[in-house]
């Protein structure tokens, strides 16, 4: 079976700072895939090739063994991926409903099914469970729900592949064990594939089947949880860094 | 190095065609001598340093700040107006004159602007930033206006004056000249110096990222930006003192060196100091071989004017394509809701009603006034307003929504007006209005088409420069407008019967047809922003990357609104045009664009009742006027209004109509959820104050280590190489 996505060897250099080295990972649908490592790492530049915000100094990035390396975003997106973002990159003088109703039009630019945007945006606003915030607008609301908004808004575009970076940080352990439960459904129900960068230790062994460890830009280790867990070469490269309480 | 088929390089071969075509058919006489090659290159050579000098400045405050500054002109203007009065005035000798002026005088405004306004800029939308700095501009030029007003010509005497200078070949370059070449290698050394060398500099260049950095900097930020603002004010000092004897002490001369600032910035990517002289020098060289061997002839008599913004223009087209940004979303403090239709219906129906009212002489207006009788004077004035209420409304899409700042509204109006004249307007034919926003729509385009792949402050000098090139080159050719026709050029315009033009007569029904017009645009901006159009344009404008990653097409998307903004401007044009009824070759200064914008946004340019609401203002102010006798203070206060509206933006980046509107409805019993709003955003702003401060903290004291140099000489702005990735930002580096 070809992977959903696969990255063929992707490199990226900023200078002399080598952020991502010959990393190939695969993501497949119909389950979550973990993307760890400490800060610096490089994940985030690995999500930035994935999605065409960053062009890779080599290596290929391939949609069901199709190169998509040269695309635009906005091709991307209408291959079917989507993402979200560390550092938030919502619209945040949009109202929470408004953020999902761009994405759900955008959609129809490709998507010729001849579906309602009203509707799959409250049906969104139902699923990921913001519905009752739905006419703040985003950049008034807190950290967490703002999170939430991007994977509605991710989602409003009906993806194959969603790219999750750091989809926990700023939600309260309860929200956390949600969106845990949510993504669950997703990849089970809908039969996305999702790869998820988490600096939550215990989310991430929860939920992915298998995790990629990074660490300086190279892919330093990969398997299931409990493989990766006993990878003393994965210990080692935590050892090193502050995340060492988070990975315990 | 293997050659491509580059855009870049079919741009580069096109540009060398037009400008070998241009060089060629406007040859002069004088014959290319040892002598005329050595004038063109001792004039460009001190013209490309001076331009040099303003510029390096102009990119020093960028990349230490952030903030490109269009006040550096005006204040290097208000500089040298300050060293003429010390030596020419009270007779102090050049250095002292020179010593208080850069190092006393240039400092205190550097560090004064820093504290006052721009530390509260640093977060601030880009429309923010620029307006502010526009205001600044404004206000400096006003108040070097106010205090030596233009009456008698006035000089400042080159170095060295009555001396012989050297000879070169056959030619004399001045003391003067070579001084100021001297001096603008000895600003470049010395800038490079203090940013490379110095614990200052290097904290200087830390702090533009301040908040993905400061941990690694050890940077006092208030010490820091104040340095860099006084660093500003001294270069623009400089450049003004060496280029006004020159162009002569006139303050639009001076405050224009900031296009010529702009172009040198705009070819070294706002970074690269060297490539700033480079940049001078290609300017200053340019405009010395035009005047030693080009001749234009009467038809294109200004077009040497024009020579900064065509560089500008060009340098845009080579520019690398900016990459998407992430981690710049700044998230308001700004709750909304959207206008329902019948509100804006209401809101639109009082407009009409509250013109209407004045247009018939209902609402008293100043001491004198008749009841039910407006005087043609006034209606005159009020059909101005209305016409810059449209220009206004023009901008709210473009700017207000999409983020696209553009100052050449006023200048495609200028053009729409112009074409009016020919299509249309001299039979009073109402196709023409139409067929003009059809040629407007796209020359908005056509304008942003350099921009579109670059950041928004470039686009913001593009269209500036273009406002310049309207106003010198297009509207001055005679085939456009002809200086020597007299007498009205329009037929007036006959809707249902009613007549409609700048005769005295008909002003009543033009006020009236005009706020027709206003309030039915605003209604259709009300409906627009609750459309997906509108939303698109939004979403793009808060955070291009995300747009990108739902499949927004984020070109296509910035050109549907410039041709929206283009035809709205075209009509206002035509309106112009109209209510002139004869157009004269200096009716559309450049100039004249940025108050424009400015008023505006002091307004809140994301709301179509800002364009109103300016209106009002600004025709309340003759009316004060009126009202307290014409007093001559009153006139100096509106020289100097644009810079307090400039602070005022600082303390209140989302507009007047915003605050105003929420404290309004704050009073009212019933709208609890207004007040509790307020406490809530007021709350925030208190704690972002005090993340501000955060970094001051480290203190200034902890050295550097070659590492941490090191690492922020790769990440930094100002660089010695012009690399292709920008590594401004940071993609989530801070924690
Ligand atoms: N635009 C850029 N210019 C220069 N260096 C960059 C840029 N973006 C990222 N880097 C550097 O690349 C490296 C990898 O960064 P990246 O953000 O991908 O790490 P990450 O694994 O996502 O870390 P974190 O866990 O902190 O989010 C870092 O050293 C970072 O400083
Ligand atoms: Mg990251």
């Amino acid at each position: 079976m070809t992977a959903l996505l696969s990255t063929n060897e992707v490199v990226v250099r900023f200078g002399v700072l080598q952020a991502v080295s010959q990393a190939s990972i695969e993501v497949h649908a119909g389950r979550v895939t973990g993307l760890i490592g400490p800060n610096g790492a490089g994940k985030t530049t690995c999500f930035n090739v994935i999605t065409g915000l960053q062009e890779p100094t080599s290596g290929k990035v391939l949609l069901e063994g199709v190169d998509i390396t040269g695309k635009s975003p906005s091709k991307r997106a209408r291959l079917g991926i989507a993402r979200t973002f560390q550092k938030l990159e919502v619209f945040g003088s949009l109202s929470a409903r408004e953020n999902i109703m761009v994405a759900a039009e955008q959609r129809r630019a490709w998507d010729k099914s001849g579906f309602d945007p009203k509707k799959v945006t409250d049906e969104i606003l139902e699923k990921v469970g913001i519905a009752d915030v739905s006419e703040f607008m985003v950049g008034t609301l807190p950290t967490g729900t703002a999170r939430l908004v991007e994977l509605a808004r991710a989602l409003a575009t009906n993806p194959r592949l969603l790219l999750l970076d750091e989809a926990s940080s700023g939600l309260t352990e309860e929200e956390t064990e949600e969106m845990a439960a949510l993504l669950r459904r997703l990849v089970a129900d809908d039969g996305l594939g999702i790869l998820l960068v988490e600096h939550d230790m215990s989310f991430v062994m929860g939920i992915c089947e298998f995790i990629y460890v990074l660490d300086f830009g190279r892919v330093i280790a990969s398997g299931t949880p409990a493989e990766v867990q006993a990878n003393p070469t994965v210990q080692a490269a935590y050892l090193g860094t502050e995340s060492v309480e988070e990975a315990s | 190095m293997r050659l491509k088929f580059s855009p870049r390089l079919i741009s580069a071969v096109i540009v060398a065609l037009i400008v070998a075509f241009v060089v060629q058919s406007n040859w002069g006489s004088a014959s290319v001598s040892g002598r005329t090659i050595a004038t063109f290159l001792v004039v460009g050579i001190a013209l490309g340093g001076v331009y040099a000098i303003s510029a390096a400045g102009l990119v020093v405050t960028y990349a230490t700040t952030g903030i490109f500054n269009f006040a550096q002109a005006a204040i290097g203007c208000f500089l040298a107006f300050c060293y003429w009065q010390l030596t020419v005035q009270w007779g102090l000798p050049t250095l002292v004159a020179i010593a208080i002026t850069l190092l006393i005088i240039a400092p205190a405004i550097g560090i004064a602007l820093d504290r006052v306004i721009m530390r509260r800029l640093r977060d601030a939308a880009l429309v923010v930033q620029l307006m502010v700095t526009v205001g600044l501009m404004l206000t400096f030029m006003g108040i070097t206006l106010t205090i030596w007003p233009p009456k008698a010509p006035r000089s400042v005497p080159h170095f060295f004056e009555g001396t012989k200078g050297v000879q070169i070949g056959d030619v004399i370059a001045t003391w003067h000249r070579i001084i100021t070449v001297a001096i603008a290698l000895l600003v470049a050394v010395a800038l490079r110096f203090l940013l490379y060398r110095t614990r200052l500099g290097i904290s200087m260049r830390a702090v533009v990222d301040s908040r993905s950095l400061a941990g690694l900097t050890g940077a006092k930020s208030s010490v820091i930006s104040g340095a860099s603002w006084s660093l500003g004010c001294m270069t623009a000092g400089l450049a003004g003192i060496l280029i006004a004897p020159e162009t002569g002490l006139v303050v639009e001369n001076l405050a224009l060196v900031i296009v010529v600032a702009a172009a040198a910035a705009a070819i070294a990517q706002l970074k690269s100091l060297p490539m700033v002289f480079v940049g001078g020098l290609i300017i200053g060289l340019t405009e010395a071989f035009t005047s030693v061997f080009l001749n234009f002839g009467t038809d294109w008599n200004y077009a040497p004017q024009a020579i900064p913004c065509v560089i500008l223009f060009v340098a845009l087209l080579f520019l690398p394509q900016a990459r998407l940004e992430t981690g710049k979303v700044r998230l308001t403090k700004r709750t909304e809701r959207l206008t329902k239709p019948w509100e804006a219906a209401v809101g639109g129906g009082v407009m009409i009603v509250l013109v209407g009212a004045w247009a018939n002489g209902w609402i008293p207006w100043f001491s004198g006034t008749t009841f039910g009788e407006r005087s043609a004077v006034w209606l005159g004035r009020g059909v101005g307003f209305m016409i810059v209420g449209l220009i206004m409304l023009s901008l709210v899409p473009l700017i207000g929504w999409a983020g696209q700042v553009s100052f050449a509204n006023f200048a495609i109006a200028g053009v729409g007006a112009v074409l009016f004249s020919h299509f249309g307007g001299q039979n009073g034919s109402p196709i023409g209005i139409l067929f003009v926003m059809l040629v407007c729509a796209p020359l908005g385009l056509l304008i942003a088409l350099p921009a579109l792949r670059l950041k928004g402050l470039y686009l913001a000098l593009a269209t500036l420069a273009f406002a310049e090139f309207t106003d010198k080159v297009i509207v001055r050719h005679p085939k456009m407008i002809d200086p020597s026709a007299t007498g009205v050029l329009f037929k007036p315009l006959d809707i249902f019967g009613i007549h409609i033009s700048s005769d005295a007569a008909d002003r009543k029904a033009f006020v009236i047809f005009l706020v027709i017009a206003f309030a039915l645009l605003f209604f259709m901006l009300e409906l627009l922003r609750r459309s997906r159009w509108a939303r698109r344009w939004i979403a793009m404008s808060d955070s291009p990357a995300a747009s990108a990653t739902i499949g927004i097409n984020l070109t296509t998307t910035k050109m549907a609104v410039f041709m929206l903004s283009g035809a709205m401007a075209g009509f206002a044009g035509c309106m112009l045009g109209l209510s002139q009824g004869a157009l004269r070759v200096d009716s559309f200064p450049m100039f004249i664009g940025l108050p424009l914008v400015l008023l505006l946004a002091v307004q809140g340019v994301r709301y179509p009742v800002a364009a109103f609401m300016g209106l009002i203002g600004l025709a309340s102010f003759p009316a004060l006027s009126e009202v307290m006798g014409n007093p001559s203070w009153l006139t100096q206060v509106s020289l100097i209004g644009p810079g307090l509206a400039a602070v005022a933006m600082a303390y209140r980046p989302e507009g007047a109509v915003f605050y105003t509107g929420r404290d309004l409805a704050g009073m009212l019993p019933w709208r609890a959820d207004a007040r509790e709003e307020k406490a809530l955003l007021d709350q925030r702003t208190r704690d972002q104050d005090i993340g501000r401060d955060d970094i001051n903290d480290l203190g200034l004291t902890r050295a550097f280590t070659r590492e941490k140099v090191a690492q922020l000489d790769r990440r930094l702005s100002i660089s010695d190489a012009v690399d292709e990735h920008p590594m401004v930002t940071s993609t989530g580096v801070a924690k």
